[in-house]
């Protein structure tokens, strides 16, 4: 051995990453009696250390090298480990140093390395085909301390992948993570030691190589167990488990829950529609025939928002000439901040309302008459089409809103700020939808989607909040009363 | 400082031996080997000794059901000899058997017994 050889770092890429069987190149390298690492590429991959044409290690990412052998095991505290690794890594003696200082025998080392070599080689040269690249002069850190013929190695690994075979034929058992069955085939299981390990530690996320570097266990080793474990039934076998991929199970809405970006049906076809109708159903005008040839695909009822949004299309019919200003439109936006006072939870409409010019939103709630935003309810009663038109944001808003309007009526806290300065028609656009609503089929979607932990708006979590203390308490006791007494 | 050939040296100057081995029984593979073999072939030997020894400690039968009541070892008789296989219990991962051919008329089964017993001790003792 030459002190150049000794230096752990690759000094130059002899042959160039090609894709060749590793065992064959290993073969050549030895009759050329070279000295480097053959590092093989893919998966697992790995890298065979040779000196002067004899195998002094090997290394897999599948298979546990001598220190987490060592250390997984307890035979080596991890301190010692790591201190001779600092002392002996630059000079490639790692291993004598183990020795010298007395931690290990020699022959507890030899025999470690040898196993871990011939583990370690199985990952890396069983490959058939791989991207195999040769680090010339290239000397693992632990040193020379076992020589092993090249050839012995590479009919070991043929012979273990057949008895791998020969055990359980399933190669997928080897990389696929470990999923124990959940109920033994038969009665009676007798287990090894090593194969109790594996069940007790296969959580259902770990790899065989996983398992092997927790247990500090063999991967070979590792792998044929669990072959044989697989044969026995006890595992379940990936492919199993490959057809039942659903990790996540998708949300379906179902009942009143309504989706945000719910499909809409035209005004056209919900007479015709045989779906029976529930509350996620998009209104139907009491009757605007207009709006049938405003639709691109009046056929199908469940055509999704986006397309079957026609604002700018929409005819220009009756009380909304707003509304065909198409969506964004401030008057819109502006007609739930009337309704926002009241409604008790402004987080609901606050983003909405979006000039804060036009709309303040400090303005307080019980500052002004209810009246003002009376009116533009009963103006509007006709234009629904124009209320298609709108995007799916905003009829959330909507929905919001028609929320708060009947509670307005009682509590008179309407924003004056707001009423004059929002134009008259777009309020109607808004708020026409609700009202055509309140007559005929469109029942107005219960609530907006909220965020998981926000609160329902007060209006529909019970009683309207603080109307008339005294006198409602004294109503609602009475009535409590009497229907007691009903029963 | 014994390592695995001094080891097997050690084995070969067991009185009637004629070849020994460190053989991995997981896979039945000879680790390391001198001197001969049954049919001189020491792979096929290893091979065999490994699945004697996976007999005996995958079956309920040789396992006892104490707590570290480990297998110690094996003893085959032929016509013709005795095969001797010792455990050898590493703290580390590797499940290792010590073999040794003895020729049956120069070999003496309980002074072998107990050189191995020794040897596979030496082998790993700290």
């Amino acid at each position: 051995m030459t002190t150049a050889s000794k230096t752990a770092a690759p000094s130059k890429p002899a042959a160039p990453s090609k894709p060749a069987a590793p065992a064959r190149l290993l073969t050549q390298v030895a009759t050329e009696r070279q000295t480097g690492a053959l590092v093989v590429g893919g998966h697992p991959g790995g890298a065979v250390y040779v000196l002067e044409g004899r195998v002094i290690y090997a290394e897999s990412p599948a298979a546990p090298g001598v220190g987490e052998l060592l250390t997984a095991s307890g035979r080596l505290a991890g301190r010692t480990w790591q201190t001779a690794l600092d002392q002996g890594t630059s000079t490639a003696r790692v291993g004598r140093l183990l020795v010298e200082q007395g931690h290990l025998t020699q022959g507890e080392l030899e025999l470690c390395v040898l196993g871990a070599t011939y583990d370690a080689a199985y990952f890396a040269l069983s490959a058939a085909d791989a991207q195999v690249e040769f680090l010339d002069g290239a000397m693992h850190w632990l040193g020379p301390i076992a020589h092993i013929d090249p050839a012995a190695v590479n009919r070991e690994v043929r012979r273990r992948a057949k008895m791998l075979d020969a055990i359980f034929p399933d190669q997928r058992v080897d990389a696929a993570v470990v999923t124990p069955a959940t109920r033994a085939p038969r009665e009676r299981v007798s287990l090894t030691a090593l194969q109790w390990e594996l069940l007790v530690h296969a959580d259902g996320q770990r790899t065989p190589a996983d398992l092997a570097l927790l247990l500090g266990r063999a991967g070979f080793a590792t792998i044929a167990e669990l072959r044989r474990l697989a044969a026995l039934g006890l595992l379940e076998l990936p492919e199993v488990r490959a057809e039942a991929p659903e990790f996540v199970r998708l949300p379906q809405a179902r009942g009143t829950a309504v989706d945000v970006n719910r499909p809409r049906i035209s005004a056209d076809n919900v007479g015709t529609a045989t779906v029976p109708v529930i509350s996620g159903v998009r209104p139907a005008a009491p009757g605007p025939p207009t709006a049938p040839r405003s639709r691109p695909l009046p056929a199908t009822p469940l055509s999704p928002p986006p397309s079957s949004a026609p604002p700018s299309s929409a005819p220009p019919s009756s009380a909304s000439p707003s509304a065909t200003l198409s969506t964004p439109a401030l008057p819109t936006s502006a007609s739930p901040s009337l309704a926002l006072p009241t409604s008790g939870q402004p987080s609901l409409v606050a983003p909405t309302s979006g000039p804060p010019s036009l709309v303040p939103p400090t303005s307080g709630p019980p500052s002004l008459a209810p009246p003002t935003s009376a009116p533009p309810t009963s103006a509007t009663s006709s234009s629904t089409p124009s209320a298609h038109g709108l995007s799916a944001r905003e009829t959330s808003l909507q929905a919001s809103s028609t929320q708060a309007l009947p509670s307005r009526a009682r509590s008179s806290s309407a924003p004056p700020a707001s009423a004059p300065t929002v134009p008259g028609p777009p309020a109607p656009a808004a708020l026409t939808e609700e009202t055509s609503a309140n007559g005929t089929v469109y029942r107005p979607p219960r609530l907006a989607r909220r965020k998981p932990g926000a609160k329902l708006p007060k209006e529909v979590v019970g009683e309207p909040p603080q109307i008339h203390p005294g006198t409602d308490e004294v109503l609602l006791k009475r009535i409590r009363t009497a229907l007691r007494a009903l029963r | 400082m014994p390592g695995v050939d001094h080891c097997l040296q050690e084995a070969m100057a067991i009185p009637g031996a004629v070849g020994a081995s460190i053989v991995d029984y997981t896979t039945g593979f000879p680790v390391a080997t001198t001197g001969a073999a049954p049919n001189s072939d020491h792979e096929a030997a290893a091979a065999g000794t490994a699945d004697v020894v996976q007999a005996a400690t995958s079956r309920s039968l040789f396992v006892s059901a104490l707590p570290h009541d480990l297998l110690e070892d094996l003893i085959i008789t032929t016509a013709g000899g005795y095969h001797l296989l010792r455990l050898v219990h590493t703290d580390f991962d590797s499940r290792l058997v010590l073999y040794v051919w003895l020729d049956r008329h120069q070999g003496n089964l309980a002074v072998a017994r107990r050189r191995m017993q020794k040897l596979a001790d030496d082998l790993v003792a700290t």
